[in-house]
């Protein structure tokens, strides 16, 4: 007799509808887009969904939403492409496609009672701002959490109250830098890492995570190092060409792993052996 | 596992009252090619047993071209194939660890494995670029099949390795069990005597474990000098029995259409910001070979090559990656 299990009705290509709420302009080329999806959605933080149009395309995006929140979810779209194009083109009301949540999120438990580090730049700002939420929510378990960030010019800052929220947040630092300044900037001038010489940190009690493009994550992990970080202290997020989710396509491969299963959160010590990291 | 035997006429008799209620292909030879086709008791003398091989790598029964991913599954017909050589049946392991992974099992892929009845059969000779064994792969098959097939004189014998298996025995009732060990020394005189060819075919070739080594150091200059040849069309990899990756396509309605991909196309690794770790094409190339020899051996179980050569006969830049190996050793 042949026994039915879940996977024999599950099929893992489905994608969940969900209706487009809010659509936020960030950017000129940034938008916020507010899901809602047919079913309550249950991610952890640091994973990634498959988001579609309809007939068009689907694209890999981490949450920028809280991970605490189930009944909408956000997602923060710069335009790169084809794909991400037509979805600035999109109106309130339209059906997207969401599957997911897949890979492996941000370990926030394990970081109950240290201080958390936050290196980021660029679009990396989206994930990092759904990292916040949850660590927002167990800040008492926390002993501090300081976010260096650092974007092109002062305009390509997108979520700008949120500088001024975590700060007066309890426990909580953010600091930002700019490339290139203009006129309304009166900040630091410099990449992200350069922040790293003004905070304070319990290197031995705390975790660093990277999120950004290649370039920062690559020289943000060495100074990292240098600052006496340990490569187990030390995760980074990934990005890859996400396609399936399900580790099979293979688009993601980065060496022997699969990012979009294995990771797309890693440790530096789980994948410092491989030289196809920073490519 | 144990063995049966019948005459080579009641076994195709058998096939065609099995047509009923199976799709039956089996390995047909024509001057030009040996391939599967739909069995028809008319052209039972055309089927080749026991030839190394069909030119439809085995993979392409389970993951099809293109598909429509998000249709109701189609319960199809049971089916049965016939002549699969063991290097193709060693390759589904790896297609197994990938789409029948415990956390997102592909039901289309589950759904056809389930519902064929795999008869391998033992290779009794080799072809040009066959080179299992030196991979650890046995150019016969003891398991991963439902049973596997051997042609001696007027009969077939089989291979009993599974429950699947046994159940089509049972349904062959005109075969009878095999007691008398003597009358399966021709097997054991097949296996060796294939052995010997490929041993000798193969001479100097790193074992798949070496060969990673090789990979690993291999310098950038063997990948541009190889890959100066190669004009990324991808057959290497299309005709591949463990190549599996592929693509999604959107289509209205939110369906999804999978089709197979490979990463000796360009762009397969570029992401929408535009870079693309795999744009040079000495890369991309060596992608293949890291894949195949490093990466996958150290993710999975199941090897990513099983010397089956069929890339080797596919290039049309004459690129054979044994010399690659052999030029490194
Ligand atoms: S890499 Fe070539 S020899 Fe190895 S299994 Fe694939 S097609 Fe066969
Ligand atoms: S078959 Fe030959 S030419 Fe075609 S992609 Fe493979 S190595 Fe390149
Ligand atoms: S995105 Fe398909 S294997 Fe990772």
């Amino acid at each position: 007799m042949m026994i039915l299990m879940a996977s024999d009705t599950v099929n893992i290509y489905k994608p969940l509808r969900a209706t487009l709420g809010e659509v936020i302009e960030e950017s000129p080329l940034i938008r916020t887009f507010v899901l809602i999806p047919d079913e309550k959605f249950v991610f952890k933080t640091g994973q990634f969904i498959e988001l579609a149009v309809d007939g068009v395309g689907e694209a890999p995006f981490t949450p920028s939403s809280s991970p605490l929140v189930t009944d909408r979810l956000e997602v923060t779209v710069m335009k790169t492409g084809y794909v991400t194009g037509i979805m600035h083109e999109l109106k309130p009301g339209a059906v997207m496609g969401i599957r997911g949540p897949y890979g492996r999120g941000y370990p926030v438990s394990e970081f109950k009672g240290k201080e958390v580090l936050i290196l980021g730049g660029g679009c990396g700002l989206a994930p990092i701002r759904s990292l916040l939420f949850a660590l927002e929510h167990m800040k008492d378990d926390l002993e501090k959490v300081i976010l260096c960030y650092g974007s092109k010019t002062p305009a390509d800052c997108i979520y700008k109250p949120l500088f001024s929220r975590l700060n007066s947040i309890d426990k909580f630092e953010a600091y930002r830098t700019v490339d290139v300044t203009d006129d309304d900037w009166d900040g630091p001038v410099g990449v992200a890492t350069a922040l790293l010489d003004q905070i304070k940190v319990k290197i031995e009690n705390s975790v660093a995570v990277v999120c950004g493009p290649p370039i920062m994550m690559k020289f943000g992990t060495i100074r990292l190092l240098e600052m006496g970080y340990r490569d187990e202290q030390i995760y980074l997020s990934m990005e890859k060409n996400m396609s399936c989710g399900l580790g099979k396509c293979g688009h993601c491969m980065m060496g022997e792993f699969f990012v979009c299963k294995d990771g797309p959160v890693f440790t530096y010590r789980e994948i410092k052996h491989n030289p196809e990291i920073w490519k | 596992m144990y063995y049966i035997s019948i005459k080579k006429e009641d076994w195709h008799r058998s096939l065609e009252k099995l047509l009923t209620s199976h799709d039956i292909f089996v390995p047909v030879k024509d001057e030009f090619s040996l391939d599967y086709e739909p069995f028809r008791l008319s052209q039972a003398e055309n089927i080749a047993y026991n030839t190394p091989k069909p030119a439809t790598p085995l993979k392409n029964f389970f993951l099809p071209v293109r598909e429509n991913v998000t249709s109701a599954m189609n319960n199809g017909r049971p089916r049965i194939i016939i002549g699969a050589p063991n290097c193709d049946v060693e390759a589904l392991g790896l297609l197994d660890e990938i789409y029948l992974d415990e956390a997102f099992t592909d039901p289309f892929y589950r759904n056809r494995r389930k519902s064929t009845i795999l008869v391998s059969s033992d290779c009794f000779s080799v072809n040009n670029h066959c080179h299992c064994t030196s991979y650890g792969v046995k150019p016969y098959t003891m398991e991963g099949a439902d049973m596997a097939l051997l042609s001696e004189g007027d009969y077939i014998f089989l291979k009993v390795i599974s429950d699947k298996g046994e159940e089509l025995a049972r349904q062959l009732s005109s075969a009878a069990g095999v007691n008398d060990p003597e009358s399966l020394l021709f097997a054991d005189q097949r296996h060796e005597k294939t052995e010997a060819l490929l041993a000798e075919l193969n001479r100097g070739l790193p074992d798949y474990q070496a060969t990673g080594e090789i990979i690993r150091r291999a310098g950038d200059h063997i990948w541009v000098k190889y890959a100066s040849k190669c004009v990324s069309c991808g057959a290497c990899t299309t005709i591949c029995p463990t190549c599996s990756c592929f693509l999604l396509i959107d289509k209205p309605d939110f369906k999804k259409v999978k089709q197979m991909d490979a990463c000796q196309y360009p762009g397969f690794e570029r992401v929408a910001g535009g870079e693309d770790a795999l744009f040079e094409l000495p890369h991309r190339f060596r992608n293949r070979y890291m894949c195949k020899y490093v990466w996958r051996p150290q993710k999975f179980n199941s090897l990513a090559c099983t010397g089956c050569g069929r890339c080797i006969e596919a290039c049309i830049g004459k690129i054979n990656k044994n010399e690659l190996f052999m030029e490194l050793t």
